[in-house]
């Protein structure tokens, strides 16, 4: 009867610890673990269960002991996985031994373990105390580390959620219906970037405890989809799309004298017979449809799972309060995405727990997730482990009770706090963050879709996401692939490959050279004179161009915000003709027609003012439309035949009224003088000539970009940006050298300030620390060593100085000798040598008279120093 | 300078030198021709050019009213005149003349250039209405006064100036002056105004600047102030009850009423006379404050009307756009069938099925429009009748309000009465104890002249309130009947007949089309 004991202490201290906080004896709701009177009951069972053993026993002995002996107990397996891949070593000490505080924290769990085994036997055990990597046992509680990292991305929860879905690679649990035996710290999870359900949520709550957020870890249970990260039924989120459905709510204003509509003549009998067949039709239709949908529904079902309900999960749930959270939700670590709290994909939550505290759920969960509260503070339907509760409690009101207050007021003093966390600081290399997925690369299944993604600068062309979608559930037809690109030089940043129809669209950020944001064209067909659309940002270019439509024979360009108020060219080309050579596409195709839209230019009058210009060249004619005006629903035309010789340089264009006809919409306006519409032909055949020249232009930016693309295809350079210190290379180049600049500016400096007292400390055998006396030597020694110096110099001077002298003296007098006797190269070697010789004495004379001047002032400097001199300074 | 007199004969401008000119600078070569052929009018002309001529005096020109840019450089012009009628012109050159005076521009609204280089010219002045003016060269004249300067003040588009070559450029600290006082200048004498010398103009001239600025904004203030209550009286006036927010009405019916001005002297009738005011006052204002408010009321009416035909007009054009459209899709189909086909058989056929069309297109088209022909017309009766009640429901409280005046006037007639009659007694007896002015006693000779002199008050203040009634009613009701008649006319009649001639025409138009097309024949 030890546990029975054993029980009985740990109770009381608990009702003690607790007494405080939980309800007391009134307490109406007597759902609290001890807030039950435990023993009685316990005994009284057990003590039956004896009494029926003896009696049996006395019964049927032999035949009992017969079944008893076929029964083998075996100690229950609680081995911990073998550690073979952990070297305790390598941890520290927080790791592979418990602290006080901690010990006292595991037997404090583990007495709230068998109170909860002993009052709710039917309920599955708790994760309290798996043991860690060293195989010691540690609090689920301190195990959660709240760091805060460096990266910007990881401060709010989506990012944070997608880092860590996306970092770690996922290990089931197993069985999956059992909570694991050992979780790993956060720490050796991001190092080894794998783990289970756990170790996930333990990883993803410590970084989102630190961000602010009020969340903590789950342990429940949820369906097999979710616990195995099965996604092969869930859209990709990169498909789903924004409704962004804007519902127009424009009533029409009741207006009082709006015109009435004309008298609707026909037979609303007819029209109803109409309505109704045509509504025949439709049902029809949306019943198959209907049909086909449910058909795929049971199709894509997933097979009935005998273990519903009881597959072990944990993941993720924020509070709402803090952060400006405006709602609880919960995250699922394996996918970085948040669920409403009423999900479907979660069956049961057991507890929940942060760094601070552990609570078990005392609700029902026959229904799911769907109908639990999360009022933490809520003793009812929350059990918390931990006094220290710092949820709003609900407190039964207690009026008699002011006398104890004072008493629980000391008792809460007493009250254990969770330890601080055994855990070592989470640290993160920006490389590894940069990498995100394990090896940079992650494959991810969803419905009818396969994700793909890549760590930034991985792949050679830029690749950063691919996104394949199929057509039928076992992925094997390929209807369209999506690629998202970054840091690309030629700014292309998605490509979609349309693999039903074939067309290929790219998309650009800005900064091309021709200004291109879109270019769809058939991958079957990529070059010149095709089917294409380009799209560009008319904001940026020069002629204001928006789009470019191609066929083989057509090119339609739109413009906008043009000041000639052109926004439409059409153009036809037709067939080359057949000739023979090789260079055929340097023949452009001829041109057969061109059409020019202009919009209303409000300074000239209605009829005055283009709106469409034809340019028919087959047959050599040129069509205009003008604007209408306000009033009329009709607008002017007028039509000219070419001159025969119009195209000719230089011709002179002769004026023939009968090649001109006009229609005008007032016949009150009297028809135009004949020079106007001559010098309006002269500018028609000008304006076709231009407007063929932008035609060619056109084509060759075409050409153009298409030549560009394919070269920048197969270069797929990237760029790096100049604060991306890590890989711009030209960066980190001119860094090192910096830095080696600065070590040799650092020893030429050395070397200048050569220790003057150097060979003296070591006279003394450099001492750490100089005595009074021997500082004053010291002075002395260096003070009498200038000195010494000083007249040394001097002496040597004056010798120099004396020996010149005498030497020119000889000279001198050997001159007087022989002077008579001399010859005139002889004199003047004599003279250019006394010259020289007066020169060096004069000099040395200098020199001397200079270091006579500079000898006490160097003296004194060098006292001035030795006085200042840091290591001596004390003693003068 | 300019050249004597004697040496060369004067020209004139006369039609032979214009001709000349015109035929000169115009058109060339083939162009040329044809318009030579067919004769040049005057008003086409934009540009003319009538330097080194010897013209005396400018002459002529009127007829060229599209005249945009005019020449009339080294001339011996002495008067600036016979320009009025050339609104259009943005360009004018009148340098190396003899002019000495700056007159005869106030109609040239749109001048942006003036040159006036090497003239005789004394004083900038009349050139209040050149607002746009951006370049103005004055140089090489006689302007002595630095006031001159001032006076260009006003052209806040003016960026450049000449005024090198006068007296008063010799003066030192001429520039810097010019600088400070036209803060909008950029190029001065055809030089660039950099930044130091602002500076420095700015500083030297500070106080004078600022003195004259405040001036300037007081003189705007003014301006707007009183803009404003023009406004404001033109609103009453819109709403027929201009001079109606206050006494005037009361104080007009006394200023030519010469016995009630004697009678309102008699004692104890100042107290009196201002309770009549103040009610009379009182209903006045009543009056004015309902009248803004359906002032008010009527132009919503008007204008939800206008938007509403409008819609409905521009509904039914866009019927009509895409039924001419259709058709001349259909049109230019046919076209080229014809042109490709030499079948003349199916020719005729088509031809048949395309003047069938074109006679369905109008009679769509005049179905749309007589569709809404009926649609205004009843909008337009809705329109009026309603009209026809603000109005009628606003006489009504008009003429309300005026009974109450006439009430009071009738009551304050009676008082009035009353008192003078008393007052009679009173100075028969010679009870009076108060002093009577000269002129009030002459009333109180007898009754039947008092009680006549009251009456005549009394009649005039009845005549004068009529009036103002009668002058609200009438101007009411011609605001709604031309308001109303304006409406039938321009949208039912007018709109209705241009529209049936465009459609008239367009379909003969298209019928000619294809009688006179020529397709291959063979």
């Amino acid at each position: 009867m030890a546990v029975d004991d054993d029980e009985d202490v740990a109770v009381t201290s608990v009702e003690n610890s607790q007494s405080g906080v939980v309800a007391s004896e009134e307490t109406p709701s007597e759902s609290g673990i001890t807030g039950r009177s435990v023993t009685g009951p316990d005994t009284e069972t057990q003590e039956q269960t004896y009494e029926k053993a003896t009696l049996q026993m006395s019964e049927d002995a032999i035949s009992l002991q017969k079944e008893l002996s076929a029964i083998k107990v075996v100690a229950p397996d609680i081995s911990v996985p073998a550690d073979t891949d952990f070297n305790k070593e390598e941890f520290p000490e927080s790791y592979r031994e418990n602290s006080s505080n901690e010990k006292l924290a595991l037997s404090y769990a583990d007495n709230f373990r068998r109170q909860y085994v002993h009052l709710y036997g039917d309920r599955k055990a708790l994760l309290l105390n798996p043991v860690n990597e060293c195989g010691i046992e540690k609090f689920v509680c301190t195990t959660v580390r709240p760091t805060q990292l460096p990266y910007k991305e990881l401060f709010n929860w989506d990012g944070a959620a997608e880092f860590v879905a996306d970092y770690l690679n996922f290990v089931s649990l197993d069985p999956p219906h059992d909570l694991p035996s050992r979780l790993l710290s956060p720490t050796t999870v991001l190092e080894r970037q794998k783990g289970n359900c756990f170790e996930y949520s333990t990883l993803l709550c410590s970084l989102l405890i630190a961000a602010g957020y009020d969340c903590y870890v789950v342990s429940g249970y949820a369906t097999r989809e979710t616990c195995m990260m099965d996604e092969t039924r869930d859209l990709c989120p990169l498909l789903k799309k924004s409704d962004m459905a804007v519902a127009k709510a424009e009533s029409p204003q009741n207006k009082k004298y709006a015109v009435k509509p004309p008298k609707d003549l026909s037979s609303k009998f007819i029209k109803k017979m109409e309505n109704r067949k045509l509504k025949e039709l439709e049902d029809g239709d949306q019943k198959k449809v209907e049909e086909d949908e449910a058909r795929q529904l049971e199709r894509e079902k997933p097979p009935p799972d005998p273990l519903y309900g009881l597959r072990v999960h944990s993941w993720v749930l924020v509070l709402s309060g803090k952060r400006e959270v405006p709602e609880s939700f919960f995250i699922e670590p394996f996918t970085g995405f948040a669920h409403p709290v009423d999900s479907g994909s979660y069956l049961g939550i057991e507890s929940v727990w942060n760094h601070q505290n552990y609570w078990v759920n005392m609700q029902d969960c026959s229904q799911g997730v769907t109908q639990l509260q999360y009022d933490l503070g809520d003793c009812t339907l929350w059990e918390y482990m931990f006094p220290s509760n710092e949820k709003p409690i609900l407190e039964v009101p207690e009026v008699d009770h002011q006398f104890e207050d004072e008493e629980e007021e000391e008792e809460v003093e007493k009250h254990l706090d969770v330890p601080p966390s055994w855990v070592k600081q989470i640290e993160l290399s920006l490389k590894n963050f940069q990498m995100r997925c394990p090896m940079g690369k992650k494959t991810k299944i969803y419905k009818r879709a396969k994700l793909e993604k890549f760590a930034h600068y991985l792949m050679k062309d830029g690749l950063v996401t691919r996104l394949s979608m199929y057509q039928d559930a076992e992925m094997c037809i390929l209807t369209q692939v999506k690629e998202f690109f970054a840091h690309r030089k030629d700014k292309l940043i998605e490509r979609h490959h349309n693999h039903i129809n074939g067309w290929v669209t790219e998309y650009y950020i800005p900064g091309r050279s021709c200004h291109l944001k879109e270019h769809e064209y058939k991958a079957s067909a990529p070059g010149i004179e095709n089917d294409r659309t380009m799209i560009f940002f008319n904001e940026a270019r020069v002629d204001g161009l928006v789009k470019r439509v191609e066929t083989p024979l057509s090119m339609t360009e739109y413009f906008i915000d043009r000041p000639d108020f052109l926004h439409y060219r059409h153009v036809e080309f037709g067939r080359r003709e057949k000739k023979f050579g090789p260079a055929e596409s340097a023949i452009p195709r001829p041109i057969e027609k061109m059409v020019e839209r202009f919009h209303r230019n409000h300074d000239k009058n209605a009829n005055d003012d283009v709106a469409e210009c034809m340019f028919i060249i087959t047959e050599e004619r040129i069509q205009l439309i003008y604007h209408k005006e306000d009033d009329k629903i009709s607008a002017s035309t007028q039509e000219f035949i070419k001159p025969p010789n119009a195209n000719e340089k230089g011709a002179y264009i002769l004026w023939h009224s009968d090649t001109h006809t006009t229609y005008q919409v007032d016949p009150k306006n009297y028809e135009k003088k004949k020079v106007i519409l001559y010098e309006m032909l002269v500018d028609l055949i000008q304006m076709e000539d231009r407007c063929k020249e932008r035609v060619r232009e056109s084509e060759q930016e075409v050409q153009r970009i298409l030549s560009d693309r394919t070269r920048e295809e197969i270069n797929s350079d990237l760029t790096i940006s100049v604060y991306d210190t890590e890989r711009n290379e030209k960066a980190k180049q001119r860094r090192k050298e910096l830095e080696e600049e600065e070590i040799q500016e650092r020893l030429r400096r050395q070397v200048m300030e050569l220790d003057y007292l150097a060979p003296f400390l070591a006279q003394i055998g450099d001492p750490d620390k100089i005595a009074r006396g021997q500082a004053f030597r010291l002075k002395e020694d260096c003070l009498a060593d200038l000195k010494h110096r000083l007249i040394d110099k001097a002496n040597l001077i004056q010798a120099r100085f004396e020996k010149e002298t005498q030497e020119l003296q000889k000279k001198q007098s050997w001159y007087q000798q022989h002077q008579i006797s001399m010859q005139k190269d002889d004199e003047d070697e004599y003279l250019n040598y006394c010259s020289e010789a007066m020169f060096r004495i004069h000099i040395l004379e200098l020199r001397l008279n200079r270091h006579k001047e500079m000898a006490p002032q160097k003296y004194m400097e060098l006292e001035q120093r030795i006085r200042n001199d840091p290591r001596l300074s004390e003693y003068f | 300078m300019s050249r004597l007199y004697d040496t060369v004969e004067p020209a004139v401008i006369d039609d032979d030198v214009l001709m000349k000119a015109v035929e000169e600078q115009g058109p060339k070569e083939e162009a040329g021709k044809i318009a030579k052929e067919e004769g040049i009018d005057f008003l086409d002309v934009t540009t003319l050019r009538l330097d080194f001529k010897n013209i005396l005096k400018i002459d002529n020109l009127w007829s060229f009213t599209h005249l945009v840019k005019l020449q009339l450089d080294n001339n011996i012009i002495e008067k600036i005149e016979g320009l009025e009628t050339l609104t259009r012109l943005v360009w004018l050159d009148l340098s190396f003349n003899n002019i000495e005076v700056i007159e005869g521009l106030q109609t040239l609204t749109n001048l942006e250039d003036l040159t006036l280089y090497n003239n005789r010219i004394q004083k900038i002045e009349n050139m209040d209405a050149l607002t746009k003016l951006h370049v103005f060269s004055i140089g090489n004249n006689n302007v002595k006064e630095l006031d001159n300067v001032s006076y260009l003040r006003r052209f806040t588009k003016l960026q450049t100036l000449n005024l090198s070559g006068n007296p008063i450029s010799d003066q030192a600290d001429c520039k810097l002056y010019v600088i400070a006082h036209l803060p909008y200048l950029e190029y001065l004498n055809y030089r660039l105004i950099d930044d130091t010398s602002k500076q420095a103009a700015f500083t030297k001239y500070d106080i004078a600047i600022q003195e004259m600025q405040h001036d300037e904004k007081i003189a705007t203030k003014k301006a707007e102030e009183a803009a404003k209550l023009k406004a404001e009286e033109e609103l009453n006036r819109l709403a027929f009850v201009e001079h109606l927010n206050g006494p005037q009405l009361f104080e007009s019916m006394y200023s030519e009423d010469v016995e009630g001005q004697k009678l309102n002297k008699m004692p104890g009738l100042p107290e009196m006379l201002q309770i009549y005011r103040d009610r009379f006052m009182v209903i006045c204002v009543q009056l004015f404050e309902y009248a803004l408010d359906k002032h008010g009321e009527r132009n919503v009416e008007v204008d939800m009307f206008f938007e509403c035909i409008n819609e409905a007009k521009t509904e039914n054009r866009t019927i009509g756009i895409a039924k001419i459209d259709e058709f001349m899709e259909y049109k230019n189909e046919l076209w080229n069938l014809l042109n490709t086909t030499t079948d003349s058989k199916l020719q005729e056929e088509k031809v048949n099925e395309y003047n069938e069309r074109a006679s369905e297109l109008w009679d769509v088209l005049m179905g749309i429009e007589m569709q809404l022909v009926d649609q205004l017309e009843e909008s337009i009766k809705d329109f009026e009748r309603n009209l026809s009640d603000m109005v009628a429901a606003f006489i009504e409280y008009v003429q309300g309000q005026f009974t109450q005046c006439r009430d009071l006037e009738t009551q304050h007639h009676e008082k009035l009465l009353e008192l003078s009659i008393m007052n009679l007694e009173k100075v028969v007896k010679n009870e009076m104890e108060e002093e009577m002015p000269e002129d009030l006693r002459d009333l109180f000779i007898d009754k039947d002249t008092l009680i006549n002199a009251v009456s005549a008050s009394h009649d005039v203040h009845l005549l004068k309130i009529d009036n103002r009634e009668d002058t609200i009613i009438t101007q009411v009701n011609s605001w709604m009947s031309n308001l109303l008649n304006k409406i039938h006319d321009e949208e039912e009649v007018e709109r209705n007949r241009s529209r049936v001639t465009e459609i008239c025409n367009l379909i003969d138009h298209l019928r000619e089309e294809v009688d006179t097309l020529d397709w291959p024949n063979y």
